[in-house]
């Protein structure tokens, strides 16, 4: 019996249409996933080299002066891009995988912008979570959306229900081949990524795959709820095209708005012009009010009295701290708002499948907003410690030929976030099993009175 | 006029059966509440934007005019910042406007980048789309017309009421047009009502008094979403007309939707950004630096390109050093490295710029089959949310930049002395008033003329669907027949 009405679902044109289609895409998917993983890897390497150089030739011309070197270079910190990144993408597009800094201050070039083309933004990118979250809801509803209701639209269900002792179960049959074709799709595209895009077997993977399943039987949940209602198919397909709408489109952006103008984020602009005046003035003010502060945030200085110039490096660098410094209060004010939305979108996602599905698969590629939170954070020590390497060598005007400026390597940050899987699972695993059992007492309660009718 | 009778007769038989309909009059009353929202939170959003914008670029305007007297070059390290204003359009079609920079730190030597878009700030749920009156009219509107079309004239064939019709001496002409009618009336009574609340928010905004280019624009920005909403009253009913059941003609309506909306402009620009790939920051800024280096490297001292400048400037004024230079050497120096970094930068620029066009090019031309596209890039471009736009505010800050950068350095060149202060001199500066020769930054957005040029692909596709789907119905009404 399952095997017939696998054949019988297999040699549909349109079945066989869909399936086809989504394969494409989904490859076309690995493709622009691969593509992204190279330029990242190339921008690293780039990175590198170009350190080399940059520091060995500015090493060159400021052989006399370690204040002016420290001027000019700068030192790269990598956000370490994991292979399965490339499944999806997320903010990685947005927010730059590599930071390059001057010892100068941070607040300054911190939030530097990738380049990027808008239209790209916009559009947004057509990664392989795109396909799962988007294009395969759309293959589940064409599969299912007439199941039972066309079979009683073209009066093959009489055969049905008289034929077979157990409609319920028939059914269950149809769903159940229909469900474990999408999932061998996915399980195959997976697997090609895994080959194509070097991504390890672990645990990222899997519970990237399992969420992937959660989130097919999420829809196949939802057209089964439907399909219990045993209305017309047309009844059905549009209504389940408007759930898609909704759960796609209209509820994300609702809250996108809403998390949007509730944390709106004045602190960003208010950040960038208070930076660059506390910088500034400090030029024109007392320099003993400047080195005063200087001392206070590093004890260990004190002993570096001002030099009796007009400038010197020590008060140049004093000024820059006092930039960051100063603006450390609207620095952090800007990343609690960061944080409070992430939070706020975190929550909500709970309740609605795809907003959930669509954070997490950034969560297991390291592509969501925590990650950039963290890479910013890092970036704020990694500055920090190259800080206060190179302090006391301005202040003392080390020699620069006695520095071995060839041991600053780019460095990496790996995020050490750890996917919680029950947070992961369990809103998806909950929603399943609610509209299973809705649609099967739905099925229970009318399979009944149709037997009479028919 | 009696054949036009028929076609409102049909129109309103169409309107009574949609309205008899609980499903549909749930859907539009949730539509009209999706649009309230919609244009509610473009209102919030808009205001906020502008008002921080505003609040910051005068904030710090007034920062950079109370500079005490200092050396000119410090000041142009002061910088000034260019912040992104929207147009009052924007509230109704957000566009690019989420993935901008808001801000651009502009200052001496070098080109920052345009920081602190909403999209670095989200979660990516900002990647599913917004909610904007744009977004409803774009792509819930089609298909609000498609779940009311798609049995207009399929369900007429399935009753059979249809040859009762035909056979009573209508035209398939008149029952196109009539059903199309139809189909408009309903739609018109969503879409009216958003235009006068849309043109009112609009006139609020700008105080009633409103520019004859915003006039033409909002003017435009509602034509072509009414010729846009026509089409796909015009399609529902042909694929209803030729549809064997009215589920077929549901699910080709749907797929048309999906195919238009979602599917296309992603694959489209995908498969552009895919073909031409552009360079990645870090690569572009090494570039630039190498190629301004291959030109001379003014903190170099043994530099070829500027020991030329030095070695004929020394001899046309008949000096051994710079020192005894009649003017600010450094200065002189710095205003060439300036020109010279800009013009390595802009031609950097350009190239870039040239591969997002090449990316974009792939959706400019799908736009001439897909109306979707079309409206979106028509009414990005009216609301100055489109890629042309953002390209043209970035380029209008770094003229800005390049301008201010100098003008500080011709300000060095005349005013601070040539002799190099000792260690334990006090540095030479000038009066705080030459602050204020530095006129404030100020954004002009794209006139309505340079908008259309720039979309000039969106205008044609629209003209030739219009043209298309006259033909069309005309063929149709020709050569269909009552099954």
């Amino acid at each position: 019996m399952l095997a017939l009405l696998f054949k019988n679902f297999i040699r549909s044109k349109g079945t066989k249409i869909g399936l086809l289609f989504l394969l494409i895409i989904c490859f076309i998917s690995l493709l622009i996933g691969l593509q992204f993983q190279q330029k990242q890897q190339n921008n690293i390497k780039e990175a590198a080299i170009y350190q080399k150089e940059h520091i060995a030739r500015n090493a060159a011309f400021h052989k006399d002066e370690i204040g002016l070197l420290l001027y000019y270079i700068k030192f790269s910190l990598v956000n370490k891009t994991l292979p399965i990144n490339s499944l999806a993408i997320g903010q990685r597009d947005v927010n730059p995988s590599i930071q390059s800094v001057t010892i100068r201050g941070l607040e300054a070039q911190k939030y530097d912008a990738e380049l990027n083309n808008p239209n790209n933004l916009l559009s947004g990118n057509m990664d392989f979570s795109f396909v799962l979250i988007y294009l395969f809801p759309l293959l589940i509803i064409a599969f299912s959306y007439n199941l039972v209701s066309e079979e009683k639209e073209s009066g093959t269900w009489k055969i049905v229900a008289t034929q077979s002792q157990n409609t319920f179960l028939y059914i269950l049959k149809l769903f159940y081949i229909r469900i474990l074709s999408l999932i061998a799709l996915l399980t195959i595209v997976l697997f090609a990524a895994a080959l194509l895009l070097n991504i390890p077997l672990n645990s990222l993977l899997f519970t990237f795959y399992g969420l992937g399943i959660l989130y097919i039987l999420f829809w196949f949940a939802i057209s089964f709820f439907i399909v219990s209602l045993q209305k017309n198919s047309n009844f059905n397909a549009v209504i389940l095209l408007t759930i898609w709408l909704f759960l796609i489109i209209i509820l994300p952006a609702t809250i996108n708005t809403y998390i949007v103008n509730k944390y709106p984020i004045p602190e960003a602009l208010e950040l960038t012009v208070k930076q660059r005046n506390a910088y500034h003035e400090k030029w024109d003010m007392d320099k003993k009010i400047t080195m005063d502060t200087f001392y206070q945030h590093y004890p260990q200085f004190a002993h570096y009295p001002l030099p009796n110039t007009e400038f010197s490096w020590l008060w140049y660098y004093a000024m820059q701290q006092a930039g960051d410094d100063d603006s450390a209060q609207q620095s952090h004010e800007l990343e609690n708002k960061l944080k409070q939305r992430n939070q706020a979108s975190q929550l909500i996602a709970q309740f609605i499948p795809t907003l959930h599905t669509q954070i997490k698969l950034n969560e297991i590629a390291q592509s969501d907003l925590e990650n950039q939170l963290l890479f910013l954070q890092e970036t704020k020590l990694f500055h920090e410690k190259m800080r206060l390497y190179f302090y006391p060598k301005i202040f003392d005007n080390a020699d620069v030929s006695k520095e071995n400026w060839s041991k600053f390597k780019v460095q990496t940050f790996n995020d050490p976030s750890k996917i919680n899987f029950v947070k992961a699972f369990l809103p998806l695993l909950i929603l399943n099993l609610l509209l299973i059992g809705f649609g099967w007492r739905n099925f229970n309660s009318r399979n009944n009175l149709n037997s009479k009718f028919f | 006029m009696k054949s036009l009778h028929t076609e409102v007769l049909i129109a309103g038989h169409l309107k009574n059966s949609v309205f008899k309909n609980t499903a549909v009059f749930i859907i539009t009353l949730f539509i009209g509440i999706v649009l309230l929202y919609a244009a509610f939170s473009g209102w919030e959003n808009y205001t906020n934007q502008n008002e921080t914008s505003e609040k910051y670029q005068h904030e710090s305007r007034e920062d950079w005019l109370k500079n005490p007297d200092k050396n000119p070059h410090r000041m142009a390290h002061y910088g000034n910042f260019a912040f992104r204003k929207s147009t009052p359009l924007s509230i109704f079609e957000f566009g690019m406007e989420p993935f901008f920079g808001n801000a651009i730190f502009l200052e001496a030597h070098k080109q920052n980048t345009a920081n602190f878009s909403e999209a670095g700030f989200s979660n990516s749920l900002l990647r599913f789309g917004e909610i904007s009156i744009a977004m409803v009219l774009q792509i819930l509107l089609p298909l609000l017309i498609f779940f009311l079309g798609f049995n207009a004239v399929a369900a007429e064939s399935e009753n059979g009421t249809l040859k009762l019709l035909l056979s009573q001496g209508i035209s398939w002409k008149q029952l196109l047009r009539g059903k199309i009618l139809g189909i408009v009336s309903v739609i018109m009574l969503l879409f009216v009502p958003t235009i006068i609340v849309l043109v009112f928010i609009w006139l609020l905004l700008q105080n009633f008094s409103i520019s004859a280019d915003e006039t033409i624009k909002m003017f435009l920005f509602i034509l072509f979403h009414f010729i846009y909403l026509i089409f796909f009253c015009v399609i529902a009913v042909l694929v209803s007309t030729t549809s064997k059941t009215s589920k077929k003609a549901l699910i080709s309506l749907i797929g048309i939707w999906l195919v238009f909306t979602i599917i296309l402009p992603r694959t489209t620009q995908a498969i552009g950004a895919y073909m031409y790939e552009a360079p990645s920051k870090i690569q572009f800024q090494s570039d630039i630096e190498k190629d301004i280096l291959k030109q001379g490297d003014s903190h170099n001292p043994n530099d070829l390109h500027y020991k030329a400048i030095k070695d004929s400037l020394l001899s046309v004024h008949k000096v051994d050093s710079v020192q005894k230079l009649p003017f600010n050497y450094s200065g002189f120096i710095m205003s060439e490295g300036e020109k010279i970094s800009s013009k390595i930068y802009n031609q950097h620029l350009e190239t870039l710029l040239h591969v997002y066009e090449k990316q974009n090019s792939f959706s400019k031309m799908i736009s001439l089959i897909n109306p979707y596209i079309a409206i979106k890039n028509l009414s990005m471009g009216l609301s100055n949310t489109d890629y042309d736009s953002y390209i043209d505010f970035q380029k209008q800050a770094e003229a800005y930049r390049y301008t201010m950068a100098q003008k500080m350095n011709a300000l060095q060149v005349k005013y601070i002395s040539n002799k190099k202060p000792g260690p334990n001199d006090k540095p030479s500066t000038i009066n705080k008033e030459h602050w204020a020769d530095v006129a404030e930054f100020h954004y002009e957005p794209k006139g309505i003329w340079d908008v259309l040029k720039s979309e000039i692909i969106s205008v044609i596709s629209i003209t030739l669907w219009i043209i298309m789907l006259f033909i069309v119905i005309r063929i149709a009404a020709k050569n269909l027949k009552a099954i």
